[in-house]
Order: C-alpha cells, then sequence, then structure tokens
C-alpha cells in the first residue's frame, strides 16, 4: 500500500513538473505529445490564423518568429539540397544556402497562408511513422473545397517536435526542391544555383 | 492450383509492365553518363564530417529517397516551350478574364455553376469508382447525383453534401489504370490542358466519351442563332467550345492567385511543375 501512495505521489509531482516545464515537457509521454499535437490550438498555430492577413513586414516577422519554434526552416534547406550536394559546400558555402533558401521557403509558406484566410483547419489525424516522427494530418476546409495537407515532424533533442516538411496534395515541398536542385546541378555548377538563388530572392523580396 | 498460377502470372504481368519505365530509363542514365554512378561512388568513401552532428540526416536522406534519379523524359524540349506558352496564356489570357468575370458575377453564382458542371460529370466518377471495385464511393456519387440533382436543382447547390455528408469521389480514367498498375509513362505537356503524361493524355479520351457537354445536341430550339455558324463551324462545336469556355473561366475564378503562388516555389518552371503533377496523381492513385 504504502509503495503505491508513493508512486501515485509521485506520478502527481511528475505531472505538475512537466506542466510548469511547458513547451519541454521533459516528463510527459510520447503517446500524450502526439495527442497535444492533434489539438487544433497546436495545428493553429502552424497556420497563425487572422494575423497574416493584414499587413506585411512587421506582421510577418512576428508569425515567422511564432513558426520558426514550429518549423524547421535549416533542416528543411539541407533537405532540399540533398546530402550529397551539401558535403560539396564550403562552410561559407552552407551558411549562405541555407540563408538563401530558408528566406525562400519561409516567403512561400507565408504567401501560401495569405491564401487560405477564410479557410477553416481541421485535423484528422496523427499517425506515427517510425522512431522520432509524427505526421499530422490536416483538411484546410473551405466552402466547397478541401485541400490536404501534411504535417511531418521529427523529434529534436533540445527544440521538441519540429516540422521537416510539408505535403500539400500529395505534393512535399522538400522533394520538389530536391528534385528541382538536382536536375539543375546536372547541368549548372553550385556557385551558378546559390547566384540563381540569391537574384531570384532579391526579386521576391 | 493452375487458377493460382493464373492469378500469379496476372501479377507478374502487371508489375513487370509498370516496372518498364524505370528499367528503361535506368538503363539510359547508365549508357547517358557513366561519370555520375562514379560520382556516387566516390562521395560514398568519403568520412561524414560534421553531417553527423545532429545524428538525423542519414534518416533523413533515406526518407526522401534518391534525388539523383533520372527522369526519363524525351520530350522535354518541347514541354518547356509548351509550359512557357501555357504560363503565358495563363498569365495573360485566362487570368484577367477569369478576375473580370470574378468581379461582374457574385460569389454563390459561381459556386452554382461549378457545381452544376460537376454534378454532370458524375458518369465519369461512378464509372471510374466502379472500375476501381470503390464500391462504397460509386454508391456515394449516385446518392450523390439523385439528391443533388433533385433537391439540388440540377445540381447548382450540394445538399448531398451539407445534409447527408456524402462527400465526392474524384476518380477519373488516368486513376483507374493507375490503380490497375499502368505506369505513367513520360511528361507530356498539352496546348492549354497543361501537364499530363502518356497514360493521362489517352485517358482523356474516354473521359471526355463521359463528360455530357460533350453531348450537347444540335437543336435548332435549344440555343438561338450561332454567330460562328456563317465560318464554316460546326453549331454543336461552337456550343461545346462556349461550354467549355464557361465552365473553365468560371473555375479560374474561384482559385485566382493560386497558381501564381505555385510558382514561387518554382526555380526552373517545367521541371518543377512536372514534378508537382507526378506527386499529385501518384497521390491521387494511391487514394
Amino acid at each position: 500500500m504504502q509503495t503505491a501512495k508513493k508512486i501515485i505521489i509521485n506520478v502527481f509531482l511528475l505531472s505538475i513538473l512537466s506542466f510548469f516545464y511547458g513547451s519541454n515537457d521533459l516528463f510527459a509521454d510520447e503517446a500524450s505529445e502526439i495527442k497535444e499535437m492533434t489539438s487544433v490550438r497546436f495545428v493553429q498555430k502552424l497556420f497563425q490564423d487572422g494575423n497574416v492577413k493584414s499587413e506585411r513586414g512587421n506582421v510577418g516577422d512576428a508569425v515567422i518568429y511564432g513558426l520558426e519554434s514550429l518549423i524547421d526552416f535549416n533542416l528543411m534547406a539541407k533537405l532540399c539540397l540533398g546530402k550529397k550536394h551539401w558535403k560539396r559546400l564550403s562552410k561559407e558555402g552552407r551558411v549562405e544556402f541555407a540563408q538563401l533558401l530558408v528566406e525562400r521557403l519561409k516567403q512561400s509558406y507565408l504567401d501560401k497562408l495569405d491564401l487560405y484566410t477564410d479557410e477553416e483547419v481541421e485535423v484528422v489525424e496523427a499517425r506515427k511513422t517510425g522512431k522520432n516522427r509524427v505526421e499530422i494530418l490536416t483538411n484546410i476546409v473551405g466552402i466547397d473545397t478541401k485541400l490536404e495537407m501534411v504535417f511531418k515532424f521529427y523529434k529534436s533533442k533540445n527544440k521538441g517536435w519540429m516540422v521537416y516538411d510539408a505535403v500539400i496534395l500529395g505534393v512535399s515541398i522538400v522533394q520538389t526542391y530536391r528534385s528541382q536542385f538536382s536536375g539543375i546541378l546536372k547541368k549548372e555548377s553550385l556557385e551558378k544555383l546559390i547566384e540563381r538563388l540569391r537574384s531570384s530572392t532579391e526579386l521576391g523580396s | 492450383m493452375p487458377k493460382n498460377n493464373f492469378v500469379f502470372l496476372t501479377f507478374l504481368m502487371i508489375l513487370s509492365i509498370s516496372l518498364m519505365p524505370f528499367m528503361e530509363f535506368r538503363a539510359l542514365a547508365q549508357a547517358n553518363n557513366p561519370v555520375s554512378s562514379e560520382t556516387v561512388l566516390d562521395t560514398s568513401s568519403e568520412t561524414d564530417t560534421d553531417e553527423e552532428e545532429d545524428g538525423f540526416d542519414a534518416e533523413f536522406e533515406d526518407e526522401f529517397g534518391d534525388a539523383e534519379k533520372e527522369v526519363f523524359d524525351p520530350l522535354s524540349g518541347y514541354n518547356s516551350v509548351m509550359t512557357g506558352f501555357n504560363d503565358g496564356f495563363y498569365i495573360y489570357v485566362l487570368d484577367p478574364v477569369a478576375r473580370g468575370y470574378r468581379w461582374v458575377l457574385p460569389d454563390t453564382a459561381r459556386r452554382g455553376v461549378k457545381s452544376f458542371f460537376h454534378n454532370l460529370l458524375f458518369p465519369l466518377r461512378f464509372v471510374n469508382n466502379a472500375l476501381q471495385l470503390k464500391v462504397k464511393n460509386a454508391g456515394d456519387e449516385f446518392l450523390r447525383f439523385s439528391i443533388n440533382s433533385t433537391i439540388g436543382i440540377l445540381g447548382i447547390w450540394d445538399p448531398a453534401k451539407e445534409w447527408f455528408g456524402l462527400e465526392a469521389h474524384e476518380e477519373d480514367f488516368g486513376q483507374t489504370l493507375g490503380f490497375y498498375g499502368v505506369g505513367g509513362g513520360f511528361h507530356v505537356v498539352l496546348p492549354f490542358l497543361g501537364p499530363s503524361n502518356v497514360r493521362d493524355m489517352f485517358s482523356l479520351y474516354p473521359d471526355m466519351q463521359m463528360d455530357p457537354v460533350n453531348y450537347v445536341e444540335t437543336r435548332p430550339y435549344n440555343f438561338p442563332k450561332q454567330e460562328g455558324e456563317s465560318l464554316g463551324v460546326s453549331r454543336q462545336t461552337l456550343q461545346q467550345t462556349e461550354l467549355t469556355l464557361l465552365k473553365t473561366i468560371n473555375r479560374e475564378s474561384l482559385r485566382i492567385g493560386q497558381y501564381e503562388n505555385l510558382k514561387k516555389d518554382a526555380i526552373e518552371l517545367y521541371p518543377f511543375l512536372r514534378d508537382v503533377y507526378e506527386q499529385n496523381r501518384a497521390k491521387l492513385i494511391r487514394e
């Protein structure tokens, strides 16, 4: 009886602790974490409802700041280029490439949000696809449209669950960039590709 | 036993047919650049440097598969030119027209038009769901058509979904072929219609046969006299073209800005759109 009581008290204390740790919840088990991820409140953070529609600039920055805690843009940039080409880049080259692509990915994500402000987000399910991997399946529902969007999460060591890819109607953002880059790099040098990214980012902003 | 053998043989045949395109381009890729296989070997022998810091890269790499995979694209030259043409057509003609149309007609009316044409495509969805043995979906489609054509007033409104929760199940013949393992073949960009591939291009014909818009008959009391008749165009073609135009402009008016938005992720337009199309089709077939 005594031990049972102890256990109950411990569990209680742990749950309080984990509550205070908030986003880092070191003590919560994975199942409940995943469950939390399917809550509308959580997913809404990815869409930042309403904020985006108003002005660009500052508001966009604020939204991006919020998104950065959930989306690992740096990892996405890395994955977009692929390991083989990434290795060929120098240290400075990596930094620049990541910066350029991250900028692009952010902008593209913001623009996508802009387009879907009147729609509602509906969470369908969370799927555990492997160790430290979860997919959240969402539908963006308009009056007579339904857009399926999947967010792929991995569990990072210090930042918790982070998005590393988004799949819209079966089209993966990372995959699309990967095949584009590998196609371009068959014809052109890596330097030229970076040059291209640089000029297109300048044009876009 | 013989029956089992037969099933197995059929399965093998379908499998080999669907794998054929892959074998083809693998052979082609090797013939074209033997250098690339060398470089692959080269990098793999290299020692990993700071890549392993977070320990995730290797796993992620496997997940996204081989980026170096060669795409068999014999028409790439024509395709990129046609993509440029379609892009120009969209930006300078279709988009402005659709925007004007949106300005004239209220949202509700345009949704009504869209639903009306969508309802008409019932035979296409029904037959292809049935061909893929998706019995429940075919049944849903049948119910949807019955409800929407009557209560929904010729389909301009969608009570089947709003009241009965019956969702549409989009299927076309290309998806049916894909369902039975027919590979897409190489990519073809069609004028005005946009990205397609060999399989989906040939599927356009059966698809059109199931679109009632193409069965509009020439009857003197159907429509008032048409201008184009004097140009030697038959009245039927003219009416079909008009309906198709209306359908297209109406559809585009409801998704203005989406194409431009999509395009922002493109570094080179043609390979990007090709990839988007093939990924999307693969998903639709998987479902």
